[in-house]
């Protein structure tokens, strides 16, 4: 009697040991954490990303040059000189997109206008000057945010150019003017959080491909657990003087589970200057102009390895 | 396994996992006791908007010497004279005579400038170490940095308006500055020509007594600062007890690690870059920030910057920052880069000058000040 007393305390301390040495694992690095906050909601804190290629273009894409020019054959395109030194790393990644029907309902002068964007991508994509990406692109840019679920805000931080966007779970005033981020109010449905944003600028776009939309755009997005590290994202986009009815676009966000995964540095602010005001320098580093054109010298050594084949 | 065996190697276990347990604890530190509200997880609660509502001396003047409160008498007399200081500094008609090169350089920041809080704090400064609230001083090394930086600068105002107009026109080829360009340079090749905040790099760390949103998770303290002309920035701090980055690694905001001690965030920051700067330190700036939340409306945010290469000594400031309603929402989102023409226009107008010179349709823009607004005396 006394020995199996004995036991089955020896069991409990084994047991609560092993739940101890358990939980202290899980309290470290970003590999695991509880499933729940406290108030009993999804715990979404944590570094995310998505692992599509949204960014690139909402639509299903095959590959192709990120910036092109026609090649041997007409419907073959091949790199072209701003992209042509970098091979491989020139080329869009395929996707089978991201969009609800794989059809983004855009009035007809709002077509012609994204077809014009896209073939413009360079000089007017916001994303190359590193200006803040606007909601939803900041959600799926191939670059990792944070999320710090506070107990009446829930802040994301993006790493691409330091932007960030707070969703207030509590009552505030909007804010006096348009912005580029949006006013974001947050409310949780079941184990989904709902966000409406609007107060948007019209000068974000939501993919290099050309997608825009106007000031009048209004979101409703949906965070909805599949597993404690990844999330069902579903945003239904409504900008009734681009679109001719509300379209949704659906991905899944990946929590990054590495120890050491952090937000790092990416004010690319410097890093772009050369691009948009290289042209002001007094000793400019672009040697020949064609009118507003710079014609950029793409050098790109042969190695020693092709030359031996070339012979 | 006999019992008693089994018996002892549970205890070792339970040992272990206790042991792990407090390792744990003690490299996340554990918030504990203390005042003022806590979050739902039990950790002292430190997250609104917040902003410093008082005026305080970052030094203390001399005539307080070691003390480091206002007697009764002291504030109330300080009050007087903040409360007949206009509180917006943009309506005092600071501009020089219309039309001028000083009123034209001035039109910025002459503009756009925060309110000064009109109400004095009971402190005699924000630095509270060393006992005399002044910065230490420089060691040789930070001054004879300051100097030669000084001079560079100095050297391209020669024969402009701003410096010595009368002797020879300074010769503006392209030297590059002793260290990365971070001042108004009087001279505009290019955008590395001009200030930090010119190109919305402005904002640094310490952010002392700026205005600030705060949210908190069980392992993450976000900040976002509302300041820099929108040139503000949010941190994320991790408080997983994880290692700072690699040295190699350097970073305008540097790298921030959080611990609870008592009541107490403890933020230690490294990993600076040589590309940012406070108060003449670069890449060897070393922080530990403290926020504790005194009260309901108070969150004291205290800072002990170290810089052996800048500072003979390390020094600590402090500064109590006061709620701002949540509600009303006043902090606004950071685009000073996506506005900023005043960059382009910069170095597009000197272009422009430098050809009008040649076609001998303008003045020499060598004759010119980029860099004091003209006069030298901003």
């Amino acid at each position: 009697m006394r020995s199996r007393l004995t036991l089955s305390i020896v069991v409990a301390v084994a047991v609560v040991a092993v739940a101890l040495v358990a939980w202290s694992v899980t309290t470290t690095g970003q590999a695991t954490r509880t499933a729940r906050t406290p108030d009993g909601h999804p715990n979404l804190s944590g570094i995310w990303q998505v692992t599509n290629t949204a960014n690139w273009d909402l639509l299903a894409h095959t590959m192709r040059p990120m910036v092109a020019q026609p090649g041997v054959y007409a419907d073959v395109q091949v790199l072209a000189a701003p992209v042509v030194a970098l091979g491989e790393a020139g080329i869009v990644p395929p996707g089978p997109g991201v969009v609800e029907g794989n059809d983004i309902p855009y009035k007809p002068e709002a077509a012609a206008k994204k077809k014009e964007n896209a073939e413009h991508w360079l000089d007017r994509d916001p994303e190359l000057r590193c200006y803040k990406p606007g909601v939803p692109r900041a959600m799926y840019m191939p670059q990792p945010f944070q999320v710090t679920q506070g107990t009446n805000k829930i802040q994301m931080v993006f790493q691409y150019a330091q932007a960030s966007r707070t969703i207030h779970m509590d009552e505030v005033n909007s804010p006096p003017a348009d912005t580029w981020m949006g006013h974001s109010v947050g409310r949780w449905d079941g184990d989904t959080l709902v966000v409406s944003s609007d107060n948007f600028n019209d000068r974000t776009w939501l993919s290099r491909a050309g997608d825009f939309h106007s000031d009048a755009m209004k979101l409703v997005e949906r965070f909805t657990p599949i597993t404690a590290d990844a999330l069902r994202y579903e945003v239904r986009v409504e900008d009734p003087n681009v679109f001719t009815r509300p379209w949704t676009m659906k991905m899944v966000l990946y929590r990054q589970l590495e120890d050491n995964a952090q937000l790092m540095d990416f004010k690319c602010v410097e890093l772009v200057e050369e691009t948009f005001l290289g042209h002001l320098r007094k000793n400019p580093l672009v040697k020949r102009w064609d009118g507003d054109t710079m014609t950029i010298d793409i050098t790109r050594r042969i190695p020693p390895v092709d030359k031996l084949y070339e012979r | 396994m006999t019992q008693r065996k089994f018996v002892r190697v549970g205890a070792l276990v339970f040992a272990v996992a206790l042991l792990s347990v407090v390792g744990v604890y003690l490299a996340r530190g554990t918030p504990s006791g203390g005042k003022g509200p806590r979050t739902p997880w039990g950790a002292p609660d430190l997250q609104g908007i917040w902003s410093q509502q008082t005026d305080t001396p970052f030094e203390r003047p001399a005539q307080y010497a070691q003390r480091e409160f206002l007697t009764e008498d002291e504030l109330a007399a300080r009050n007087k004279e903040l409360g007949e200081r206009p509180a917006h500094s943009m309506y005092r008609d600071t501009r020089k005579q219309r039309g001028t090169e000083q009123d034209v350089a001035g039109a910025y920041n002459a503009v756009f400038q925060a309110d000064r809080p009109n109400k004095s704090g009971r402190r005699t400064s924000q630095v509270i170490d060393p006992p005399d609230g002044r910065i230490p001083s420089l060691t040789v090394e930070a001054k004879d940095r300051q100097a030669a930086v000084k001079k560079y600068l100095d050297d391209l105002l020669q024969g402009s308006s701003g410096g010595r107009p009368g002797a020879p026109i300074a010769d503006k080829s392209a030297t590059h500055p002793p260290i990365y360009n971070l001042e108004r340079m009087n001279r505009a090749d290019g955008p590395e020509d001009r200030a930090g905040g010119e190109r919305c790099f402005g904002a640094v760390m310490p952010a002392i007594g700026a205005l600030q949103r705060i949210v908190q998770s069980p392992d993450s303290v976000e900040i976002f600062y509302d300041i820099g002309q929108g040139g503000g920035f949010s941190r994320v701090i991790p408080i997983t007890g994880m290692p700072h980055l690699p040295s190699t690694v350097r970073q305008y905001y540097g790298d921030a690690r959080g611990h609870w001690e008592g009541d107490s965030l403890v933020v230690d920051v490294t990993n600076f870059t040589n590309r940012s700067e406070y108060r003449g330190s670069r890449e060897n700036l070393h922080l530990v920030e403290r926020f504790t939340r005194s009260d309901v409306n108070t969150l004291a945010y205290q800072v002990t910057v170290e810089d052996p290469t800048t500072w003979t000594r390390p020094w600590t400031a402090i500064v109590e920052l006061n709620r701002e309603d949540d509600k009303a929402n006043l902090v606004f989102e950071q685009t000073c880069h996506e506005g900023n023409y005043g960059l382009l226009g910069m170095l597009a107008n000197t272009r422009a000058a430098e050809r009008l010179f040649k076609e001998r349709k303008g003045p020499d823009p060598n004759r010119m000040d980029l860099a004091t607004g003209g006069g030298g005396d901003n």
